[in-house]
Formats: C-alpha cells, sequence, structure tokens
C-alpha cells in the first residue's frame, strides 16, 4: 500500500527537517574540506541465534560491499548491499537488500554537530534522518536522533510504503578520558513502535570497543547483552582518488533475550558503529575521538612531487 | 580405560617441563577449580574451550539417561580494567542420542561470570576477589523461569599472596566457596592452592589445590604470548584441560 498523502503545511517536522537537510547545503565555515575520493569496500554481516534445543546456532553471514563517495565538505553519497551467504534464518533472509542508499552532509553550528540524511537505510527503511551532537564540556554530551520513515522493499519484490512513522531517540553520554570509558543513557521510540531506555558501558581499547548494555521497551520487555567493535585492518592507508579497501570495522551484538526487534533502529551509514559514533573525527573531537586513530591515512604523493 | 587414563597422564606429565596464569574452566582467572584473588591483566581478551572430564561435573544436568558423561565448553572473557574480570561460557549437554548411541544433537547451559578485586596485592597483605557464576541467577536477573537451572552457579571470596625466593614465585591461595544447588554442595566452604612459577620458565606455573571435594594437580603456561594452555589431573587419574587464545587489546606484552 503506497500513502501519497503528505502534505508539508500538515508535517512541520518534515518541513524543519528539510529545511535543516536544504540549509546544510550552504558552505559553513566551521566544516574542514576533506578530498573528494570514492571507497569501494566489504566486509562481512556475522549474524547468530541460540533459540533452538536441536541445533548450536542458526547463523546468517551476508557479504556487504557498498561505497562512499566523498563528495568533499562533508558531503557523502553511500550505498550498500547485502547478499546472504549462509542462511539459517528463514526465508526472508534469502534475497539481497539495499541497506544504504543516501546522501548526506555533516556540519557545525558553534559546538553542535548535525548530520541530515536522505535516501535509503538498512532495515528496508528510508526517508529522512537527521542526527545531532552536542558536547558540553569534555565529558558530558547529549545526542539526539530523529528520523520519518517509511518502508522500502527491493527483493524478492518491489515494495514502497510512503513515510509514515516518526521515530527518535535522545540521550547523554559521559566519557572518562583518563579510561576512554563512556555511558551512554538513552530514551526513544524505535521502528517497531516501541518506547524504550537502553543503558549502554563501552570500554574503548586500541582498535577494539567492548560494550554491555541493558535495556527495557515497552513491548519486548527486559534485555541485555553485549557488543563488540573491531576496525578492521590495515590501520596504515593510503589515500588515493578511488580506494578499495576491507570495511573499516566488524560489528556484532549479543542479545541475552534474543529480541530481534526491540529498540531497533536503522542505519544510515554502511559502516555505522559505536566506537565511531555518527560524526566524523575532524568534525568532533569528542569521545573516542580524543583517542589515536585507528586509520593513519597517507595522502598518495606522485612520484616526481615531494612530500 | 585404565591404559586410556594413564596415557592422558602421561600426556599430561609430558607437558609438564614444556609448558603463565591460569584460567580456570570459566574463563576468569584462577586455578583449575578454585578461584584466586590474582587477576588477567587489564585488556586481556581470552577466547578458548575446555574439555571437562565428568569427574568434575556436577552430579545433575549433565546425565544422559541417567549417567554422567564427559563434555566440553568454550567462553569469551574480557578484564576491562585491572580490578574486574567478565566471562561468557557455554557448556555442551547431549540432548539426543540415535539408536546406535552416537550423539544426534549437543545442547548447551549458559551462564556469565564476574569477578570484581576491591584490594590488590600489597607487600604485607594478599590479593582479595569476590565473584559469582551464572551472574544472572545469582541476582536473579532473569530467572523468572522455575525451570531453569544454575549447574555453575556459586558465589566466592579469595585471597592470594605471593613470595619470591631467587626469582621464584609461591603463590598461596584461600577462598570460600558457595554453589547455589545441593547437588554441587561437595565443592562448597574452604578451598585452597598453592602455585609455583620457576624463575627458568615464569610462563609455567605449577598448581595444586583442594576444591572441598577433590585434590588437583595442573599446570599451565602460555606460549608465544597468545596461546594459553591448562592441563589438569584429579586424583592421578582424570584428565581435563583446556586451550584458549589470548590477546591484549591495549596492545601490552606481557610474559604471563
Amino acid at each position: 500500500m503506497i500513502h501519497r498523502h503528505t502534505s508539508l503545511r500538515h508535517r512541520p517536522a518534515i518541513a524543519l527537517m528539510l529545511a535543516l537537510f536544504l540549509w546544510a547545503g550552504q558552505p559553513q565555515a566551521h566544516a574542514q574540506a576533506t578530498s573528494p575520493s570514492l571507497d569501494i569496500f566489504s566486509g562481512l554481516d556475522f549474524n547468530f541465534k541460540d533459540i533452538h534445543f536441536e541445533t548450536q546456532y542458526d547463523f546468517l553471514i551476508r557479504l556487504t560491499p557498498g561505497f562512499k563517495w566523498n563528495m568533499g565538505n562533508h558531503w557523502q553519497l553511500s550505498g550498500q548491499v547485502m547478499f546472504p551467504i549462509v542462511n539459517q534464518y528463514g526465508y526472508e533472509y534469502s534475497f539481497f537488500q539495499v541497506t544504504a542508499l543516501n546522501v548526506s552532509k555533516e556540519f557545525k553550528i558553534n559546538s553542535l554537530c548535525l548530520k541530515a540524511t536522505a535516501g535509503a537505510f538498512s532495515h528496508n527503511r528510508y526517508g529522512l534522518d537527521l542526527k545531532a551532537f552536542l558536547p558540553l564540556c569534555d565529558w558530558f554530551a547529549f545526542e539526539g536522533q530523529a528520523g520519518y520513515v517509511g518502508s522500502v522493499f527491493v527483493s524478492p519484490y518491489w515494495e514502497l510504503v510512503a513515510p509514515n512513522r516518526f521515530v527518535g531517540r535522545f540521550g547523554g553520554d559521559i566519557y572518562l578520558s583518563r579510561w576512554n570509558t563512556q555511558f551512554r543513557g538513552v530514551i526513544g521510540k524505535y521502528l517497531y513502535g516501541d518506547i524504550g531506555l537502553e543503558g549502554i558501558a563501552m570500554r574503548h581499547f586500541n582498535h577494539t570497543t567492548v560494550s554491555l548494555y541493558g535495556r527495557w521497551s515497552n513491548k519486548f520487555g527486559f534485555d541485555g547483552g553485549f557488543r563488540v567493535v573491531i576496525m578492521l585492518p590495515p590501520y596504515h592507508r593510503k589515500q588515493r582518488v578511488v580506494n578499495v579497501r576491507p570495511a573499516s570495522n566488524w560489528r556484532m551484538s549479543y542479545s541475552v533475550m534474543v529480541h530481534e526487534y526491540s529498540l531497533l533502529m536503522y542505519r544510515t551509514d554502511p559502516e555505522e558503529n559505536e566506537r565511531d559514533g555518527w560524526f566524523s573525527r575532524d568534525l568532533l573531537q569528542w569521545g573516542s575521538h580524543t583517542m589515536e586513530p585507528d586509520f593513519i591515512i597517507k595522502e598518495k604523493t606522485k612520484k616526481n612531487e615531494k612530500p | 580405560m585404565k591404559n586410556l587414563n594413564l596415557i592422558i597422564v602421561l600426556i599430561a606429565l609430558w607437558l609438564l617441563p614444556q609448558l603463565g596464569k591460569a584460567q580456570q574452566f570459566t574463563g576468569t582467572s584462577g586455578l583449575a577449580h578454585i578461584p584466586t584473588g590474582e587477576m588477567n591483566h587489564e585488556g586481556d581478551a581470552l577466547i578458548g574451550g575446555h574439555f571437562l572430564n565428568k569427574a568434575m561435573m556436577p552430579d545433575t544436568g549433565f546425565l544422559y539417561e541417567g549417567e554422567k558423561y564427559h563434555t566440553f565448553n568454550y567462553y569469551v572473557a574480557l578484564a576491562p580494567f585491572s580490578w574486574i574480570e567478565m566471562s561468557y561460557v557455554c557448556t555442551e549437554r547431549i540432548y539426543r542420542k540415535d539408536a546406535q548411541g552416537n550423539i544426534v544433537n549437543w545442547s548447551k547451559d549458559r551462564y556469565a561470570s564476574v569477578k570484581i578485586r576491591p584490594l590488590k596485592e600489597g607487600k604485607y597483605y594478599p590479593a582479595v576477589a569476590i565473584g559469582c557464576n551464572d551472574v544472572w541467577t545469582s541476582f536473579a536477573l532473569f530467572a523468572d523461569k522455575p525451570n531453569v537451572q544454575f549447574y555453575f552457579q556459586n558465589w566466592y571470596i579469595a585471597a592470594t599472596k605471593h613470595f619470591e625466593f631467587s626469582g621464584n614465585e609461591l603463590g598461596l591461595t584461600l577462598a570460600y566457596r558457595h554453589f547455589y544447588r545441593g547437588y554441587n554442595a561437595k565443592w562448597n566452604g574452604i578451598v585452597g592452592g598453592i602455585t609455583f612459577r620457576p624463575a627458568f620458565f615464569p610462563q609455567a606455573r605449577l598448581m595444586a589445590e583442594y576444591t572441598g571435594n577433590d585434590f588437583l594437580l595442573s599446570m599451565d603456561m602460555l606460549l608465544w604470548q597468545h596461546l594459553r594452555l591448562q592441563a589438569t589431573v584429579k586424583d592421578f587419574k582424570y584428565f581435563y584441560g583446556g586451550a584458549c587464545l589470548q590477546f591484549n587489546l591495549l596492545g601490552k606484552k606481557y610474559r604471563y
């Protein structure tokens, strides 16, 4: 079913997000210019469930080829699909999925970092998304996300449901730089209409972040577990106009209660993870971005050119 | 069967001269079966498995048609700070056998362990650690199902002091442990052990311990800074042991 009645006059929130998105297109004095480049990458999306007595685990392993076209000035065009390689999750996971095809723009107003994204996101969603991060001091920051999304299915059949759901979350972050430890508390309304709270404790190591989380959803109840984000080598890279590389990170999330739809939110960036956060390192120097960078990027120089 | 046990003991003894800080079968630091006051290094991450002899398994839960059986577990563990360790362990259980007696399916028992060290070892006092296996049930966070079993659930307090002489290291551990289930009561109460780390090969550690019910002789060592091995013999008859890969996520290198 496709809903076509979406008037901006009756949707002030959408109008506001669109205005922000368009306004973000204006050159910002705060944004650092980055060399335009195209990154082509792939990784593995690794999932497993422990819900049957008769099998050890059910696995879902997908290849995740994607691209990021950094157009400069923090504009980015991203795309990603997922192909199942091993699927024990069932029929609905046996097709390829478009998990990103969107354009985004990061910008900064004083210390407030904003990122607006429009297009297709993960979990078969598309629409508009706005993320905000406001550091108040070295150790405390507010964060928020708001989205207006519909559903889109590309395979095995085409289906488009017009945007009809507001989602969002708001919370605070505490970062203890001496121990590279971060605490996050978030409240929000999520993709399946549930409202919930989540508390996360993260310890950032060299190239790895391990976190414990506990959460409550009004539809799914309590849950908890751990997450691991490993930034993948090589850690020294040369920056060319076109870069073919492995995915920047490998991420896994373990849930004790296996509530896969609890507090579920789409990802707008194909390589989004808890360690890197939503914003570029050069725009936001807070939290794990104050640690040594995972990737040392060396600009490629021509043979006759002195470095 | 006696010959098989003898061979296993000989293999364990052969490993002796070749064979750091051990992991117990829970993935956390300790001796072979009892906890200690010492901790893994900050940032240490472990992934490994243990062969579990039926002689060291709980007297219920791991029975098939009334018979105890050997099994194994696997785990991941992390010491995010120098004063805390966490691990997540899955122990395999036989779920079904076919008519010929071959195992068709395994199921698993899952639990998480936490160990905290409030007192670091000093010159005149021992390190003291407290901890528990099966945290969910220990704190009844997810224990709303009456049929949930807590095969390995226990809490403990352990103190360990090390003494050095001629570069060798002698460690003494005393602990009090309490298992939740009555069928594990044999391991309740005061337990303890002695460790010896030779100066000429500090990566290895010899251990003798009393679990409340059994006397265990064990050895563990860290090879190439990443491979940790442990071998244990109960009553010179029953072998169990395991191996794990160890990485320090802060990039530090330790000999043991």
